[in-house]
């Protein structure tokens, strides 16, 4: 049997809420938009099958709620993340200004190996309202801070008219992937003998 | 062909209610689970009233709880006439009251007559082999073949369906009791292309899961691992959301389901049941599903996952799906995954000295452990110096063997893990299987003694078949242990006699056509079903073999799940706890336990008190006459 083996890579979704973390998801796994905004409780996961360059892996998304009040899902949350995604709404001031604590939250909460070289991926979202006219934070702007942060890869989307969704996440998985390339060698000691083995069961304990 | 053994239809047939979500539509008209295990150490009329009286309220508890039976079996049980013969007993159980006495069969005898008159409502393939049983041996009692008739008229085409399942398990299960059809339905995961999101899957009636700290599913017993991500990640919020508020989530309730929780460092055991099995019994199925991954990876994982939280260990564990299917398939039928004891093949006491000494002969030469098995059954072990074999190390460790079928074409060696021994790091087993069902396990330190252990297995093979060892537990297999038919009516005399043999009476066995024979008859004395002893200094039992009526294995599971409620009830932590006498609709269950065993034993629902005690004093003695045949003695791996 050719034990294929597939790779699962756990990707978190940030930001302020209702900057559509929930909708680019949406999106992304199901193809779907709705207008209603209905705030996420604590977490949502999805998964979707990717295939990326004749491997096939999992994408586990975690789309986090944006409220404060469920901030203190805290570490075990972030634990273990392949990719972060920040999310910000490119008619909102503040949830660009935001993107720092957020990264930051991350960094401290998963305290990442590397956490300089931790893959993350920025979204603009929402783009598409009011064609454009009410946008405040410029494509240039956010680039300036995505390239300060350690060249983050920046996408600008619309999870309603699905611009550039599929493109922000083959670069998400991209990204999860080029750091997951160290594999060790699994390899466990062996008992001493010699050394005493001290471990004794005791009978049984019922 | 020993491959093909596992796509029986019999095999596939048995689980059908396990697989078909249709079959099961849920019993939701029960009120209120159960008879409540209640208290222990009352008196036993102050026991019996309470459960005489809840089972006026409620009915059958049992049609629920049991994980993949079908339901509509109990159409309402034979309540009241329980209530009468509970108002007639009155002895006091308790040590002083369970003394030797010589058992009367002619009340015995007919108290059985009277109880298949009434219990009209049970399970029908069951009377109905009965009845068969009656018709062969005996005459039939009026009440008896008035009940022949409604039984014709009342089953429909479900019951059709148990009676051939039943049919083909008395064949498989006659040989070996406990095991029969059970083992040879290992095999792959079953259902993986089911995930959370179809029917079928949210059906099904235990999930098991491991995941690992950062959410990423390890295993599901069902579905696919990949598919179920997102549900992994939810389990894994709900843990971290508790660990969070410094505190630990053990067990969720939700409606029928249990959701027990298990959390072993990075690794997260999750169990999501209705089977109505007590706490106590899922937390310790965890805990051997986790023993099973140390088992194959050791603890040094955790090293993994300290270095790198996102460590996604599913590769490590490839190929090992069936080892967990058939541990979790363990969790119905194999009493050792709850006694937390051994069990040895029945052999005669010379036949396994024999296997013992050549054992103890080799295993003196950088050997740490040898190990002779049948299935999952101990034929002797031995254990260098002071090193000690735990019976969960070794349930582990031959389901492991058992349930890889590359064990069984060629001799290997392969690094293992004994969680109980040493949770950290391997040894080497060299495994080499003999036939079918027979193995040899020889568990070294040292990674290069793969051709001095194949030197070691010749010779062992060699005074084996000289001494023709094989051949004997080939014999056993066929035979079986200890029938309660074969209960010594006069165990005391008997002892003075020539020394007990189990089989010897059994002149019937060795012609094929036997085990029809076997399952005449109506159990033992006084309504003995069934029983368990284990002895409490040797980390062993001995289960009597199934017969009439727990003939089907959806009767033996429901029995299984019987004794573990019990054990459970017995072991709750407020002990000690001395004695249990139970009656519901389907049993009279037994338990009585002592520093030196324990004694779990199931009668027909209907069996005297007094005379059931009595039956149990008789057991104990004719386990302690027979005790060189079916336990291990002297070489009890605790003792080196």
């Amino acid at each position: 049997m050719a034990s294929r083996r597939r790779m699962l890579l756990k990707v978190i979704i940030l930001g302020d809420s209702g900057v559509g973390k929930t909708s680019l998801m949406n999106q992304y796994v199901n193809r779907k938009f709705s207008n209603q905004y209905k705030a996420t409780i604590g977490a949502d996961f999805l998964t979707k099958e990717v295939q990326f360059e004749d491997r096939i892996f999992t994408l586990q998304i975690w789309d986090t709620a944006g409220q404060e009040r469920f901030q203190s899902l805290g570490v075990a949350f972030y634990r273990g993340a392949d990719c972060c995604v920040l999310v910000y709404d490119v008619n909102v001031t503040k949830s660009f200004d935001n993107l720092n604590n957020w990264r930051e939250e991350f960094l401290i909460q998963a305290s990442p190996a590397d956490p300089e070289n931790f893959p993350f991926v920025v979204l603009g979202n929402k783009i598409d309202v009011d064609g454009g006219n009410s946008r405040v934070v410029s494509d240039k702007k956010a680039k300036a801070w995505c390239s300060s942060k350690g060249n983050i890869p920046y996408f600008e989307t619309s999870a309603k008219e699905g611009f550039n969704v599929e493109a922000a996440f083959q670069c998400i998985a991209k990204n999860a992937l080029k750091h997951d390339s160290e594999e060790e060698l699994y390899l466990p000691d062996t008992v001493d003998v010699v050394g005493g083995q001290q471990q004794r069961s005791t009978g049984c304990e019922c | 062909m020993p491959s093909n053994s596992n796509s029986s239809p019999s095999s596939s047939s048995s689980d059908n209610d396990d697989r078909n979500p249709n079959s099961n539509p849920d019993p939701s008209p029960n009120p209120k689970p159960n008879v409540k295990p209640v208290s222990i150490d009352q008196s036993l009329d102050a026991i019996e009233n309470q459960l005489a009286s809840i089972s006026m309220s409620s009915r059958s508890p049992t049609a629920t709880v049991d994980d993949e039976e079908e339901v509509g079996e109990e159409e309402g049980q034979p309540v009241e006439q329980l209530k009468i013969t509970n108002g007639s007993l009155s002895e006091e159980i308790g040590e002083e009251g369970v003394t030797d006495s010589i058992e009367d069969e002619h009340i015995a005898s007919s108290s059985m007559a009277e109880s298949s008159g009434v219990i009209k409502e049970s399970p029908p393939f069951v009377w109905r082999n009965n009845l068969e049983a009656h018709e062969v041996e005996r005459p039939l009692s009026p009440s008896s073949s008035g009940y022949a008739g409604e039984m014709g008229s009342t089953s429909g085409g479900d019951e059709i369906i148990d009676d051939d399942e039943d049919g083909n398990e008395i064949r498989e299960v006659g040989n070996d009791g406990v095991l029969g059809s059970h083992e040879q339905r290992i095999s792959g995961k079953r259902h993986r292309d089911e995930d959370d999101a179809s029917v079928s899957w949210r059906k099904r009636k235990k999930h098991f899961f491991i995941l690992s700290h950062s959410g990423k599913p390890i295993y599901s017993r069902y579905g696919d691992e990949h598919k179920l991500a997102g549900f992994s990640a939810t389990l894994q919020a709900i843990i971290s959301f508790v660990e969070n508020g410094r505190d630990r989530v053990k067990l969720v309730r939700a409606g029928k389901h249990q959701v027990v929780f298990l959390v072993k460092g990075p690794i997260y055991l999750v169990c999501i049941s209705c089977t109505e099995e007590p706490y106590e019994s899922l937390r310790g199925q965890l805990e051997l599903l986790y023993g099973q991954m140390i088992l194959i990876l050791t603890k040094s994982v955790n090293r993994c996952f300290e270095k790198n939280p996102k460590f996604d260990m599913t590769s490590l564990l490839g190929g090992t799906d069936a080892v967990f299917s058939s541990l979790i398939h363990s969790f119905s039928w194999n009493p050792a995954t709850f006694l937390h004891a051994y069990s040895c093949l029945p052999l005669a006491y010379a036949t396994r000295q024999a296997a013992g000494a050549i054992l103890h002969d080799i295993a003196g030469s950088g050997i740490l452990f040898a190990l002779l098995m049948c299935k999952h059954k101990v034929i002797s072990l031995v254990g260098a110096q002071k090193a000690s074999l735990h019976p969960d190390d070794i349930l582990l460790l031959s389901n492991f063997i058992m349930s890889s079928e590359s064990f069984r074409t060629s001799e290997s060696f392969s690094p293992i893990c004994l969680p109980r021994f040493n949770p950290m790091a391997f040894l080497y087993a060299y495994v080499h299987y003999f036939d079918m069902d027979t193995y040899l396990v020889l568990l070294t330190t040292s990674s290069d003694a793969f051709y001095h252990l194949k030197d070691s297995r010749i010779r062992i093979e060699s005074v084996l078949l000289k001494s023709n060892v094989l051949s004997e537990v080939q014999r056993s297999l066929v035979d079986g242990g200890m029938h309660i038919e074969d209960l010594p009516v006069d165990p005391i005399s008997r002892a003075g006699t020539v020394s007990s043999h189990l089989g010897q009476p059994r002149a019937a066995t060795d012609f094929p056509g036997r085990l029809g024979d076997a399952f005449v008859g109506i159990g033992g004395p006084a309504g003995l079903w069934h029983f368990i002893y284990r002895s409490i200094s040797l980390d062993q039992y001995v289960s009597s073999e199934f017969s009439s009526p727990i003939n089907s294995l959806k009767q033996q599971k429901r029995l299984y799940r019987a004794y573990q409620r019990l054990y459970a009830s017995m072991h709750d932590g407020n002990g000690p706890h001395k004695t249990q006498f139970r009656r519901d609709e389907n049993y009279v269950l037994l338990c009585w336990v002592t520093q030196d065993f324990e004694l779990y034993a199931a009668f027909d629902p209907l069996a005297d008190k007094a005379l059931a005690i009595k039956v149990c004093n008789r057991v104990c003695q004719w386990v302690k006459d027979v005790e060189n045949e079916i336990f291990l003695l002297g070489a009890s791996p605790f003792s080196w």
